[in-house]
């Protein structure tokens, strides 16, 4: 999970935001007047290179342990695990495993691996990937991500010391073939399995570093790190700058266009912005977020995209505290919210508003869509709780962490509900850890939170709910509910499966445990030179696909075409059933290109076949 | 002077140990922990992390670890970024904050000195209104106005300077400028003010009258006794420009350690706080005693022996 809350020092943002924007007024926009671009066009660098933001210091380049999304943009871009997520379309497709096979229970899959190399030459084998899958859950790694193998059999007891990791449900058959064997026959699966903790770890290169005497938590250094992506780093200045370069041994090194990637870190989203201006970044990545107050002023430039984002905002409500201990007056809170006047009046930044947990549409997933707002509905059920008008309940606590964009939504949240329902809300901001803990001690009644979605299934934002989740702070616990959703689990027929799954929100949203708000959106600029971006509910965009349109650097046009996102960019299916049929061969459709054409065909079902065979 | 300075030096040890001793105590009282995050991390991982750090033991063993590993040098492992100790966090952002403490200083010194002598020898002229007028706005303008208002004339507009990173000599100048320029107002007013105080004292009647020339009279009398304000300014001045960073840090996405002072609070990072913390009060203690030293080399009339 990606930390929602990124760069806690906001007043100094605050500040350098609001003189910026005076700026941004008093000079008239961004650059040269006239431009339909935000600063110049023309790059600042040779035609195979890319510069782009990182945001801030990762910290961990090492896949079985990074947490955060900083680690898995690096991650993703030197490693390369089994599958690899479409560009576009998310949809998995061959990578280290040229095909699979699943078993007729979906819970066992076979991978056969294309024969290819570590960056230092080695032959990299099924037992890299054994090795690292182990050491996910092995405690001795102290992963805050062990739980992504609990997927594997045996993963949770391992975790837990109950078990040894040899006893982990992955097996390496000969070399060149993987046995994995699931706990449950997961339709997400291979979607799940190109983040960024199932990458292969050079096993030979620890050992080496460990008979040298060298501390092995430092073997993604750029002096030591052996990686098989598409780009390798060759230098890493402590919150300054990383540079990568193409690491020829790639298995599919010929459709890598860019020779060297520069990564800076910048934390401050309005420095990221003046750094793009100036031609300093071609893209501040997708890491970098745009300071909330240009988006209505950027939104008109042609370097600007927006699309939608698999994550949810909402508010927990701590069900055991009165008066919200009465599912009535939950209901009624939630009903009384106008997230549309929410989304286009407070937030501002296109995203869409929900009152249901899962994004309609996600994965095949039919949402609840439950209405957004709806005032009378509201008082009658506050009426039933013995509330009417608001009369004789008590003032209710809002808890959010220290930053101006959330407090704008509770304060929002605080106006609808005293105007509509006639009820008493108090804000209260706490610096994030102190927010965390408060949170982790159920010490709250309202508190705001967000939810990144793992993989692309209603199951990861369902999860929050089940009585043993440790992110479910809502003291809310339903055995009907944990049931459905273990069912669900079980269940081999996707259509079915997802059926359990929407009766399982219905019954825990009838409850109201919490009060969702709306589906996020990220908004980006991209110079109008860079091609080979693609939007993506995960914002998932690999360099490999990059490239730099000389054309338009040398000349400054022909100007492309922007594309606008409909939020039915959501809407995409598993193709487990067809990987199922056709094993290693997946369909999706054609590759659209958000940000220019591709310069080099897309890995395209065809093509794979072909070169699938053995 | 010999007695003076050994004896300042041992009185730095208690000062150290209460620093040390309020600040432990101060980061572990602060609710929240390093490894919370608002995905769960598996309790007994949480384990395992707690006892890489040490912070599984008693306080109190901690802490005397903490001072003894210390002793040896030793300021522990940092839990934001875990695969750096806080020795080399330091050792890498440091001398970033020096260098541009430096150019902050150099600037400071050259422009308020400047400025501050013309308006004492020009007093009540358009030439010190003009100085101190300068000066006010400076003092009144904070770095993360006049910060973000030179990244757009010079970087965005003028296309001069690169408008934040670090690298070169051309990163150096925006955030030097902006860190100084408030000091180098401060120093123009205590300089003018230093200065119009000795002017009209006996012993510059006295340099005159002995026939000496006004540029000898300014520079070699006037000059040393209104530099006096500006010397036991300079002390606590360095300090604030190398704490007083974080903010033109931030903007010029400087990687000192101006930014540790916040995010590392914020992040619970407890050694890379108290490494912080430590680093700091070490410097305000030379510095403090720096000054006390230069005083008495520039005043005749302080005299430590």
């Amino acid at each position: 999970m990606r930390k929602l809350q990124r760069g806690l020092s906001e007043t100094f943002r605050t500040a350098g935001r609001s003189i910026v924007l005076l700026m941004l007024v008093a000079a008239g926009g961004c650059g040269d007047a006239n431009s339909p671009y935000v600063g110049t066009v023309r790059p600042r660098h040779g035609p195979n290179e890319l510069w782009i933001n990182n945001s801030s210091e990762p910290e961990w380049l090492d896949p079985s342990r990074c947490s955060d999304s900083t680690g898995g943009e690096i991650i993703w871009n030197t490693f390369e695990g089994l599958v690899q997520a479409h560009p576009e379309t998310l949809e998995p497709l061959p990578a280290i495993a040229n095909s699979w096979q699943v078993s007729d229970d979906g819970r066992r899959y076979t991978f056969f691996l294309r024969p290819s190399q570590w960056s230092d030459g080695q032959p990299l084998t099924a037992h890299d990937f054994v090795f690292s899958f182990r050491r996910l859950v092995d405690p001795q790694t102290a992963s805050k991500y062990a739980s992504n193998g609990f997927i594997f059999t045996g993963g949770a007891e391992i975790a837990r010391g109950e078990a040894s990791p040899d006893s982990l449900g992955v097996r390496a058959v000969d070399e060149l073939t993987l046995e994995v064997e699931l706990v449950d026959p997961l339709p997400y699966f291979l979607n799940f399995l190109s983040f960024y903790s199932f990458m292969p770890i050079p096993r030979h290169l620890l050992a080496d570093l460990d008979r040298r005497g060298i501390d092995t938590d430092l073997w993604t250094r750029p002096e030591h790190v052996v990686c098989n992506g598409p780009f390798r780093m060759t230098e890493w200045q402590f919150r300054q700058r990383m540079v990568f370069a193409k690491n020829p041994r790639y298995w599919d090194a010929a459709s890598v266009k860019l020779d060297r990637v520069r990564l800076a870190m910048v934390e401050s989203a309005t420095t990221a912005l003046n750094m793009y201006t100036a031609g300093e970044f071609d893209w501040p990545g997708g890491n970098t977020s745009l300071p909330a107050e240009f988006l209505d002023h950027l939104s008109g430039y042609q370097d600007f995209h927006q699309h939608p984002y698999l994550a949810v905002y909402f508010y927990w409500i701590n069900t055991q505290e009165p008066p919200l201990d009465d599912p009535l007056v939950r209901r009624a809170l939630s009903l009384a919210v106008d997230r549309e006047a929410l989304v286009k009046h407070v937030t501002r930044g296109g995203q869409i508003a929900s009152a249901d947990l899962v994004p309609t549409g996600l994965a095949g997933y039919e949402g609840l869509g439950r209405p957004v707002h709806d005032p009378d509905a509201a008082r009658r059920l506050l009426a039933e709780a013995g509330y009417p008008g608001g009369k004789g309940l008590p003032p209710v606590t809002v808890s959010f962490n220290t930053s101006e964009g959330h407090r704008q939504v509770a304060e929002a949240l605080q106006a609808m509900w005293q105007q509509e329902l006639g009820i008493e809300v108090e804000l209260a901001n706490q610096e994030w850890k102190v927010f965390l803990a408060n949170a982790e001690q159920m010490n709250f009644q309202l508190c705001r939170m967000g939810w990144i979605g793992d993989y692309a299934d209603p199951y990861t934002f369902l999860e929050l709910l089940t009585s043993d989740c440790g992110n479910n702070h809502s003291n809310w616990s339903s055995p009907e509910y944990d049931r459905l959703l273990a069912e669900a689990n079980r269940q081999a027929d996707p259509a079915a499966r997802l059926a359990l799954l929407r009766q399982a929100e219905a019954l825990a949203l009838a409850e109201q445990p919490l009060i969702p708000l709306y589906v996020y959106t990220r908004s980006q600029l991209i110079k109008p030179y860079v091609r080979g971006i693609w939007g993506n509910h995960q914002d998932r965009h690999p360099w490999k696909y990059i490239w730099i349109d000389e054309a338009f650097a040398a000349q400054g046009g022909p100007m492309p075409s922007r594309r606008t996102f409909a939020p039915d960019i959501l809407s995409f299916t598993h193709s487990t059933e067809t990987s199922r049929r056709h094993p290693g061969c997946v369909q999706f459709p054609t590759p659209l290109d958000w940000h220019g054409p591709a310069p080099h065909p897309l890995p395209s079902p065809v093509a794979r076949r072909q070169e699938m065979s053995p | 002077m010999t007695r003076y300075l050994l004896r300042r030096l041992v009185e730095l040890v208690p000062t150290a140990l209460v620093i040390i001793a309020a600040s432990f105590a101060l980061v572990r009282l602060a609710p929240g922990s390093p490894f919370s995050s608002e995905k769960e991390i598996p309790p007994e991982i949480r384990q395992q992390l707690e006892a890489k750090y040490g912070f599984d033991r008693p306080l109190p063993e901690q802490f005397v670890r903490y001072v003894g590993n210390l002793l040896r040098g030793d300021l522990g492992l940092s839990t934001k970024y875990p695969q750096r100790t806080v020795n080399e966090i330091i050792a890498a952002g440091f001398p970033v904050t020096l260098s541009l403490a430096a150019v902050a200083l150099v600037w400071s010194l050259l422009v308020g000195i400047t400025a501050g002598i013309i308006g004492a020898v020009r007093q009540n002229t358009a030439w010190d209104h003009a100085a101190m007028t300068t000066a006010l706005v400076g003092i009144s303008v904070p770095s993360f106005v006049l910060g973000p208002l030179l990244v757009l004339v010079v970087s965005l507009r003028l296309h001069l300077l690169p408008p934040a990173g670090w690298g070169d000599w051309r990163h150096l100048i925006l955030p030097g400028l902006t860190l100084g320029t408030i000091y180098a107002a401060s120093i123009a007013r205590l300089t003018r003010g230093g200065m119009l105080e000795v002017i009209r004292s006996d012993f510059i009647r006295t340099a005159r009258a002995k026939g000496l020339s006004e540029r000898l009279v300014i520079w070699r009398h006037m000059l040393r006794g209104g530099l006096l304000p500006v010397v036991s300014y300079l002390g606590p001045a360095i300090a604030s420009m190398l704490t007083g960073s974080v903010v033109v840090e931030k903007i010029f996405n400087v990687p000192g350690i101006g930014p540790y002072f916040v995010d590392a609070a914020f992040n619970r990072d407890y050694f890379l706080v108290m490494g912080i913390v430590l680093l700091y009060a070490f410097f305000l203690l030379l510095l403090n005693l720096v000054v006390d030293v230069l005083y008495g080399l520039l005043d005749p009339r302080i005299d430590y022996s």
